[in-house]
């Protein structure tokens, strides 16, 4: 696999202040990655260190093989898409589009079949000759999107390109944007703070925190195998369940006065550690041992799902998905179990326990 | 608020009555403001127009010529020559305040160390009235007691004393200096304002696209900025051609009488020569110079035509 981008040991500093605190990433050639990670974690930065908007205090990034740490925005072979869309206000759409080769002295006729070729891609023939102004929102992102197609850019950068969409737009610009990728089959990293954006799109997900990267995968080893007690709490909706436990030595430990089970850990120890259940992987069971007993506070009736929000015993809190079953009082006792495969157990600095 | 029930209740005649009563409140809001433009412009403007059909002395009758005061201003080569000399000030003074204003409003824009000391200071001439800074500067442009021409000699560009009044060209770019120094910041201001209406994206974008920052100032940032461009020009032009307090108080019209600006000119015939009808004639051309330049600059910067 050939070189998208490298990242080695970035860093950046405003001031005094580091928010970059040396980041290593390779990204494949034609890879889909997403930043994501809670707001202030530094993803945006990143991004625009990656497109040459913010310098990078320390560290070295590569495009295509070549390092591009120093170069002007326009020669790293990049195109942005702006949360804001950056459209030129005054420009119609066919003079944003070509904004970029008009400055770089191409032939008139050579950017009218370019810019031609890109409003095809997105279907936005009928719109050329508008202003910026008289678009809807979709309508916009998709001339931004345009407007960075038409530079013909190895890596493609969006900054959470979705944000200003309502429900409905953002679903359907989403699968554009896939369908865009399987298309034009270049690099791209996608900036957002929504995970079904990063959960559907990504080839790779990087879950960033305060500058630090906690954790890249594809998205199914991020859900399933999260590497800490971060990411198993910010990947997936609800968050999984971070149930404070203590070993009992080989292979069991013991939460909320429940005994439990941990047959793939030969031995917890007996210090503390953290016990990791996703919610739809609890299921409504008979009262017997290694089954949590809870007490139900709030039901949730969602139509396909159901959430039941409960407290343990030792006054932990804990969600549970249903897929069907009777609706159930607050104030109910319950019991639940899981597969064993289903459990995930973290050390007290919340690093996952193989 | 009444609730629909109610309005419902109120029978119609009630309703249009409180609906009259709300435009007489309307009204009386605005009022006072009324009152000022009406009493300090529209009847002046009015009682100006009528004059400027007269020959009006003053003392004794005046005296009903028709366009006789405007036919006459269109042979009267001193109004003429006046009409000459503001037009090159203004064009003059207009440029090197933009010349000076855009620099400066680029440099306070961007956030840096101590950038509010710098508005100030650049913004502080402003504050000083047109007059008083006129007085100011004749004195630092005195021959002998001044500032400036002695500290030209001083540091030896001249052997002699140097009057800065004393000739046109020289009296006349002090003026110049003078009124970019005194009006710089405030079109300064304005046009900072217009910078800062500018998203930052935009320009991010722009130099993704590979434009340099000439040509991110050429196509992106004069565009945005056409509004906030043509009130400063218009202001800018209004003001010059307006022009009157510095002319009169630094050079009284200036070596060899060459310094005479219209308004000079208006002030001359109607309170100096006391043809207060024919004063008011050449007041009334002016204003019609002004709308058709205000016109005209709002045209060529196609303010109103952005969607």
């Amino acid at each position: 696999m050939t070189d998208g981008m490298r990242l080695r040991q970035v860093r950046k500093s405003f001031g005094p202040i580091e928010v970059i605190h040396g980041v290593d990433l390779v990204v494949g050639e034609g890879e889909f990655v997403v930043f994501v990670g809670p707001s202030g974690c530094g993803k945006s930065t990143l991004l625009r260190m990656i497109a040459g908007l913010e310098e990078v205090s320390d560290g070295d990034i590569e495009i295509g093989g070549k390092d591009v740490t120093d170069l002007d925005p326009s020669q790293r072979g990049i195109a942005m898409v702006f949360q804001s869309y950056a459209l030129y206000p005054h420009m119609s759409v066919r003079e944003n589009l070509g904004f970029g080769l008009s400055m770089a002295n191409v032939p008139k006729a050579e950017i009218a079949v370019q810019v031609d070729a890109a409003a095809k891609i997105l279907k936005i023939e009928p719109l050329l000759d508008r202003r910026p102004g008289q678009l809807s929102g979709g309508q916009r992102q998709r001339v931004a999107i345009g407007r960075a197609i038409v530079r013909k850019p190895q890596v493609f950068l969006f900054d959470e390109p979705l944000s200003n969409l309502d429900a409905e737009l953002r679903v359907s610009m989403r699968i554009e944007i896939a369908r865009l990728h399987r298309e034009l089959g270049n690099t791209m990293v996608y900036v957002t703070h929504d995970q079904t954006e990063a959960m559907t799109l990504a080839d790779k997900i990087v879950v960033l925190r305060d500058g630090v990267i906690e954790q890249v995968g594809t998205p199914r080893e991020v859900y399933e195998h999260p590497a800490n007690t971060f990411v198993a709490g910010f990947i997936g909706s609800p968050r999984m369940n971070l149930l404070d436990a203590a070993g009992q030595g080989a292979g069991k430990v013991l939460a909320a006065g429940a005994e439990i089970d941990v047959p793939t850990i030969a031995a917890a120890g007996s210090g503390k550690v953290t016990v990791g259940l996703r919610p739809e992987h609890l299921v409504l069971t008979a009262s017997a041992p290694g089954t949590l007993k809870a007490t139900v506070d709030f039901f949730e009736y969602l139509g396909g799902t159901r959430y039941l929000y409960c407290q343990l015993p030792d006054g932990q809190s804990l969600v549970a998905e249903q897929r069907d079953g009777d609706d159930l009082a607050a104030g109910e006792t319950v019991h639940f179990t899981w597969k064993p495969k289903d459990l995930r157990l973290f050390n007290p600095q919340g690093l996952k326990l193989v | 608020m009444t609730s629909p029930a109610l309005t419902l209740a109120v029978p119609a005649s009630s309703r249009r009555r409180r609906a009259r009563m709300g435009q007489w409140q309307g009204l009386l809001y605005i009022a006072p403001a009324m009152a000022l433009v009406i009493v300090f412009f529209v009847i002046p403007v009015l009682f100006t127009f009528w004059m400027s059909f007269h020959d009006w002395p003053l003392l004794g009758q005046p005296e009903w010529i028709g366009l006789g005061n405007y036919v006459r201003l269109l042979t009267d080569t001193r109004f003429l020559s006046s009409l000459r000399f503001t037009a090159y000030y203004t064009v003059i003074t207009t440029i090197a305040i933009f010349v000076v204003a855009f620099p400066l409003a680029i440099f306070v824009e961007k956030q840096r160390r101590g950038v509010g000391f710098y508005r100030t200071v650049f913004f502080m001439p402003v504050v000083v009235g047109l007059a008083t800074a006129s007085l100011l500067w004749v004195w630092l442009a005195n021959v002998d007691s001044g500032l400036i021409g002695p500290a030209i000699r001083m540091m030896g560009f001249a052997g002699k004393k140097v009057n800065l009044l004393a000739t046109f060209d020289s009296a006349f770019w002090t003026i110049i200096v003078m009124v970019v120094w005194k009006v710089a910041g405030f079109t300064m201001i304005i046009l900072l304002t217009g910078l800062q209406s500018i998203p930052v994206e935009l320009n991010e974008a722009a130099r993704i696209d590979g434009a340099g920052s000439w040509q991110r100032f050429r196509h992106l940032t004069l565009p945005l900025m056409r509004r906030t461009i043509a009130l400063a020009l218009i202001l800018s032009v209004t003001g010059s051609v307006l022009a009157f307090d510095q002319f009169y108080i630094m050079t009284s019209g200036g070596p060899q009488n060459r310094m005479i600006s219209v308004v000079y000119y208006i002030f001359n015939q109607s309170f100096v020569s006391f043809h207060l009808g024919y004063g008011s004639a050449l007041s009334i051309a002016l204003l019609g110079i002004l709308i058709v330049l205000s016109v005209v600059q709002l045209r060529l910067l196609r303010v109103g035509d952005d969607k």
